[in-house]
């Protein structure tokens, strides 16, 4: 029987959640199922605490793609509100928890809307600056933290009126919890901000064009991984009773950084199964006494070195072998609507002398122009001549130094790319900005997914849009393949996708023909013009001059950062100045 | 004997063939071209001769040698430079150190010497003169294509695979790209070209073959191939170019 993309995905969904469930029950079930002496009660206490800390570094590194260097921070907010709060101050251990949760969400929250915008090593600079001033506060506070001393006599709490001093019991509560939060981990990835999350990872750029609030993004995945820390730090206080401030320490950080990257960052199951190695390795290892401490990082080197996915890597690596091939039903996928209306020929874009300084380098130098409604407008001229700049300008990834550009009466000069998407601005990039290790239906998921997208906010209409544009440019049929294994002309054609999915108004394509050969230049040209016939505005670079005769309505010829020429076609390509500075003499003769 | 030659040669990608039994060869100081549509495994083939795909059946025989046993970064050192598709350059080097990093595979070369090579870079990509101090990140993709150009020009090549050289460049340029292709033969080396643009790719070629889906189907002389219906109809757009 052939399977279909849109069954496939429900049939293989249910199959999931039902695997998911009896497994989570089986693992909740488990103290009471084994005669675990209290040693090893114990080590699964601290595995099961852990794997909730680590679950929230598979949010903000795995998926998110953000380093994170003081987990142990926010896990020992969760530890201290919970065993200060019922300690010191007697409260519910249940009122504890929700404060501990909040307070270590809301550092998360603050570090991350301070810190984000930085990203890569000044990120990983300052989350190591903010978990030294935690060790410092909670060694040197002792009024309140008790100091190097510690936190002891943290009692169980009492749930349904039965008090869970029992370990097995308060274990099994632990588990319950560790299997919600790995519930919801696992499910994320497969929702909107799970897709924006991983699309953020994959290229930074390309998510804030295509509509994604990349800001917000890494910071509610950052309050996430903050919030899960927090959660299994009071947890973890209430389980063994007693805290100190070296069980959150930098160390323990690394720990957990050590747990998610070996378990495998972009899988919940990972990132349990790192934290689960990491607590038994020490205990296996024990019979080698004096060297074990070498054998142990001997063999965290080794899995890392010969495993960069982590071991869930490889076990996913297994796993898609034996899944099945889907075929997709192209007749039973509903045409793309582009539809546009167009009241007049007004411009809908103009840029008012616009100019970008990098430093001394003037990359445009005074660009003004207009696009109007419905046409295909083209921008030409030499390698290097600002054509690329001003598209960066157009959508909002460079501020202009100076001038003003309006997009449909609106002037957009100050606003932030993601929110031009938002308006209905699409884009494309010269050299390929995909998300690469996402499906290719995932990619153009994203691009269905901006504000504002007039499609309904379900994961099946998402779905459902992103198919659309697929088949619009002809290759649905590899909706389900990784981006990065198709080949270069394919992957222009996703990224067109993907801007098409977001339905939008004005069209930005830079050099959409590199890479394509004749015929399928042609098939382009083709697909323009049906944009335009649609209403869409679009504004392309391109090199091919077969194909800018082919759908132009009207051409602007750049030369070092202004304006030389502009017309149409047949005015542009026989100007004087246009031959000499990027036709050739050669092209002249030829058309 | 020809200088490389691919016997049967089969390459994938996981489980995803991209390359069924491809024999061909090149002779000393020809230029081939292959022409084939998108997937039909034409990077692929360059990317198997220099090692960065993976031959999982077959022979590649260069000068005599067969490449298997030979590794990866020694490919260089035999005299094979590849281009890739894609403008891989250093953005952290200026203009200048990334045309001399072509040299590496060549050991120490005179002061005087690489002062002479550059200046021929220059003298075919004047662009790259007038930004010769520039770092990588700061070149339009345009300039960085012909940076990779001439950075693989610079470990002078006994055979130089090309893939989509032309690829963002402005006409003027691609016009003086070939013609630097059709000098570089003069000088001697042999050229192995993939070009999605077939006109100008079958302008400069001795010979040509046509991949379709990770096999060879047809090969020729650029007349040959420029006569051929089917060659005609897909990668020549049609037939109102004589």
């Amino acid at each position: 029987m052939k399977k279909t993309l849109n069954a496939y995905s429900k049939q293989g969904r249910a199959a999931r959640i039902a695997f998911f469930l009896c497994g989570g029950a089986f693992v909740v079930a488990a103290p009471f199922l084994f005669a675990f002496s209290p040693y090893v009660l114990n080590m699964f206490m601290q595995a099961a605490t852990y794997s909730i800390v680590v679950l929230g570094m598979v949010v903000v590194l795995g998926y998110a793609g953000q380093i994170n260097l003081a987990q142990a921070t926010f896990f020992g907010f969760g530890a201290y509100a919970v065993a200060l709060g019922t300690v010191t101050l007697g409260l519910n251990f249940w009122l504890t928890l929700v404060l501990g949760i909040g307070i270590a969400a809301l550092a998360g929250l603050v570090l991350g809307m301070t810190t984000l915008r930085l990203g890569g090593h000044y990120l990983a600079m300052i989350t190591i600056s903010f978990q030294q001033i935690f060790d410092l506060v909670t060694v040197n506070w002792a009024e309140v933290t008790q100091g190097p001393d510690g936190v002891a006599g943290i009692e169980r709490p009492v749930l349904f009126g039965v008090p869970l001093d029992d370990d097995r019991a308060f274990l099994a509560l632990s588990l319950f919890i560790l299997m919600l939060a790995a519930g919801f981990v696992w499910w994320l990835p497969r929702t909107r901000l799970g897709r924006a999350m991983r699309a953020v990872r994959e290229n930074e750029m390309a998510a804030e064009v295509t509509g994604v609030h990349t800001l917000r993004v890494k910071v509610i995945a950052f309050t996430m991984s903050a919030a899960l820390a927090g959660l299994g730090g009071g947890f973890y206080a209430v389980g063994f009773a007693y805290i100190s401030p070296d069980n959150f320490n930098f160390a323990r950080s690394i720990e957990f950084l050590t747990m998610t990257l070996l378990g495998g960052a972009q899988s919940a199951f990972g990132g349990i199964l790192g934290s689960g190695l990491l607590i038994l390795l020490p205990e296996w290892l024990r019979f080698l006494k004096e060297v074990y401490l070498a054998v142990y990082g001997l063999a965290v080197i080794l899995i890392m070195v010969f495993l960069p996915a982590g071991i869930w890597g490889l076990v996913r690596h297994v796993l898609d072998r034996w899944r099945k091939q889907v075929v997709v039903d192209e007749a039973s996928i509903p045409d793309l609507n582009l539809d546009v209306r167009v009241a007049d020929r007004s411009p809908i874009l103009t840029l008012q002398s616009v100019r970008k300084y990098f430093g001394g380098v003037k990359a445009i130098d005074g660009v003004s122009l207009e696009v109007h409604r419905g046409t295909v407008h083209a921008l030409i001229g030499p390698n290097g001549s600002g054509k690329t700049t001003t598209l960066n300008v157009l959508n909002g990834i460079y501020k202009p130094t100076d001038g003003e550009l309006r997009f449909d009466g609106v002037d957009i000069t100050a606003i932030t790319p993601h929110a031009r998407a938002g308006m209905g601005i699409g884009r494309t990039f010269q050299n390929i900005r995909l998300f690469p290790n996402m499906s290719v239906l995932e990619n153009v998921m994203v691009g269905a997914q901006r504000a504002n997208n007039n499609i309904g906010r379900t994961s099946d209409a998402l779905r459902q849009q992103a198919l659309s544009a697929l088949k619009f440019v002809g290759i649905s049929d590899k909706a389900e393949l990784i981006a990065h294994n198709l080949p270069y002309g394919h992957q222009r054609l996703v990224e067109i996708a993907r801007a098409l999915a977001g339905h939008p108004r004005f069209l930005l394509l830079d050099e959409p023909a590199a890479g394509l050969n004749q015929t399928e230049k042609r098939e382009l040209g083709e697909l323009l013009k049906r944009l335009r016939g649609h209403g869409l505005t679009v504004f392309l670079i391109e090199h091919d001059i077969g194909l800018i005769e082919q759908v132009s309505d009207r051409i602007t010829v750049l030369n070092f950062g202004k304006n030389i020429a502009e017309g149409t076609p047949a005015e542009v390509l026989r100007n004087p100045d246009v031959i000499a500075a990027y036709l050739g003499e050669a092209n002249h003769a030829t058309t | 004997m020809p200088l490389l030659e691919l016997h049967n040669v089969h390459s994938a990608y996981g489980h995803v063939k991209a390359l069924r039994g491809v024999t061909m060869s090149v002779n000393e100081g020809e230029i081939v071209t292959l022409l084939g549509a998108n997937g039909a495994g034409k990077s692929t083939t360059l990317r198997s001769i220099s090692r960065l795909a993976s031959v999982t059946d077959g022979e590649i025989v260069f000068d005599g040698k067969p490449l298997a046993r030979v590794k990866a970064e020694h490919i260089v050192r035999m005299g094979i430079a590849h281009v890739p598709e894609g403008r891989r350059i250093f953005p952290g080097l200026t203009v200048r150190e990334n045309i001399m990093i072509g040299t590496c595979g060549r050991g120490r070369l005179a002061r005087s010497r690489m002062d002479t090579e550059i200046e021929e870079m220059f003298s075919i990509f004047p662009d790259l003169r007038r930004l010769s101090d520039a770092y990588g990140w700061s070149l339009s993709g345009g300039q960085q294509q012909m940076l990779a150009v001439a950075r693989g020009l610079m470990s002078n090549p006994r055979l130089l695979l090309l893939d989509e050289p032309s690829l963002g460049l402005a006409p003027i340029i691609v016009q003086q790209l070939f013609a630097t292709i059709r000098a570089i033969r003069e000088r001697g080396a042999t050229i192995l070209l993939v070009e999605q643009n077939a006109h100008m790719a079958l302008s400069v070629a001795d010979r040509g073959y046509v991949l379709s889906t990770g096999q060879l189907t047809v090969e020729g002389t650029p007349d040959q191939l420029q006569d051929n219906e089917e060659v005609r109809a897909a990668y020549l757009g049609g037939t109102h170019h004589a």
